[in-house]
């Protein structure tokens, strides 16, 4: 099982700033997968992950591309959402991911503005995961004379979903179809269905948990332990700040 | 019917302020029915105008308002006095208000907010339960419509925020794709749980006219 932290890009702070304090996050990784005899413990090359999430636009793709430049062993994962952008402006974005050779991505339908800073937002959404992994899987009847799905069914795609209810098993086996890569269970506690767990790893796809740091109730020990119980093959988890958080706190 | 919400009268009083001698128009539909258009609330606005120094040129409620065929016929009534009207407070939806507008060539200030098309529980209390998206998915879903009633409109849900009972937005409502699911599965509507709903094709809401 492997930790992967998650990190919005800074709204202010300079980038040289905000990726030095990232080399130290990634240090506290190092430091805690080894504390917890995970399998990123021996520092493999090519196998520290990070995901850049989408906020605030195209600067994400910048620090992406950034950091897959200048760190060779970090494997920089794209997050987005379906909630700010239409369809044409995120087949945009993935557009520029693929010139800049950014294969690694993540897609949530995202948070509700309701539930943001941003609560008076219109919301966007005018695709879902399931549409928008069709797009990229298998082409779209609505994207006349085009070869989008040619040139992104090799993006290694991930969706973010919920395991607790019997339509969310539907869901799961209808984006298995499509052709989805990895599966990230949106982590709550205690409800998830491990029958589900169980079939996307029948399914041959690594299946990850995603929680914010802060909704860790327990110890970062006993979230770890409970995991490795489920069998995942990893933990993303949401830092809220890359100074100070659960990996560089020792 | 499609549910109104009374404006605040200030904003009415803002948007009246440089003409004298007003009109108003009720609707005996809809916005009667949720009490923001009917002839109370037309006599209401009256009192309120007459009260504020205006001077009110006629009043009147119209059936529907936004059925030109109707309006044709009641406007007939206070033919005489329009002509010599300034603006026309119409107490109805934003149809009814740019449908009087355009047929009497006044200045139109509206009374109320529209909302959505309601379902009425009682006077007072109202759910939204369609957008009219302009493709019906019904047939497919189970008879909910998720598009109005989960707050990302989604066609393929649910999405990773629900914890397992309810929505994320709204948290004291169960999400509406379990309640989908449940009835498609109540009527064995297996076809339909399989279902991959295609993105929207929002070519065909350019423009609104059959």
């Amino acid at each position: 099982m492997v930790i992967i932290p998650q990190i919005e890009t800074p709204v202010s702070e300079n980038y040289i700033d905000f990726e030095e304090n990232l080399s130290k996050l990634i240090e506290g990784v190092k430091y805690t997968s080894k504390k917890f005899g995970l399998k990123e413990a021996n520092g493999a090359i090519n196998s520290y992950s990070i995901v850049i999430e989408q906020n605030f636009g195209i600067n994400a793709l910048f620090l992406c591309k950034d950091l897959k430049d200048k760190y060779n062993n970090l494997n920089v994962i794209y997050a987005f959402n379906m909630r700010d952008k239409n369809r044409t402006a995120i087949l945009s974005d993935l557009i520029t991911l693929k010139q800049l050779g950014l294969k690694d991505i993540i897609i949530s339908e995202g948070l509700h503005p309701l539930k943001t800073v941003f609560y008076a937002s219109k919301p966007v959404y005018d695709i879902d995961v399931l549409g928008f992994s069709s797009i990229i899987k298998t082409g779209s009847p609505y994207l006349k004379a085009n070869d989008y799905a040619n040139n992104f069914s090799l993006f290694n795609l991930g969706v973010v979903v919920a395991v607790s209810t019997p339509v969310d098993f539907l869901k799961i086996k209808k984006l298995s179809k499509i052709g989805v890569n990895k599966f990230v269970i949106n982590y709550f506690g205690d409800n998830l269905d491990i029958n589900i767990i169980n079939y996307i790893k029948a399914e041959k796809k690594p299946v990850f948990t995603y929680i914010n740091e802060a909704g860790i109730k327990s110890s970062l020990e006993e979230f770890i332990k409970k995991n490795l119980e489920l069998n995942v093959d990893g933990v993303i988890i949401k830092i809220l700040n890359e100074k100070s958080n659960i990996f560089t706190q020792d | 019917m499609f549910l109104t919400e009374k404006k605040d009268i200030n904003e009415i009083d803002e948007a009246l302020n440089k003409y004298k001698r007003i009109g108003i128009v009720g609707c005996a539909s809809c916005a009667s029915v949720c009490l923001t258009g009917g002839s109370k609330e037309v006599k209401e606005m009256e009192k309120h105008l007459t009260n504020t120094g205006k001077e009110v040129a006629f009043t009147i409620s119209i059936d529907e308002p936004c059925d030109k065929r109707v309006l044709k016929e009641d406007i007939r009534f206070v033919e005489d006095e329009l002509s010599g009207t300034e603006a026309i407070v119409v107490l109805s939806c934003g149809t009814g208000v740019q449908t009087i507008g355009e047929y009497t060539g006044k200045k139109v200030i509206t009374g109320v907010d529209s909302k959505f098309i309601a379902q009425t529980e009682h006077i007072g209390e109202y759910n939204a339960l369609c957008e009219g998206c302009d493709e019906c998915r019904l047939n497919f879903t189970g008879g909910v419509c998720t598009i109005t009633l989960c707050p990302k409109g989604l066609l393929n849900g649910p999405c990773e925020g629900h914890n397992g009972i309810n929505c994320e937005v709204d948290e004291n409502s169960k999400c509406v794709f379990m309640k989908s699911y449940e009835n498609m599965s109540e009527f064995f509507e297996e076809e339909n749980l399989n279902n991959i709903f295609t993105p929207r094709d929002y070519s065909r809401t350019i423009k609104r006219k059959i």
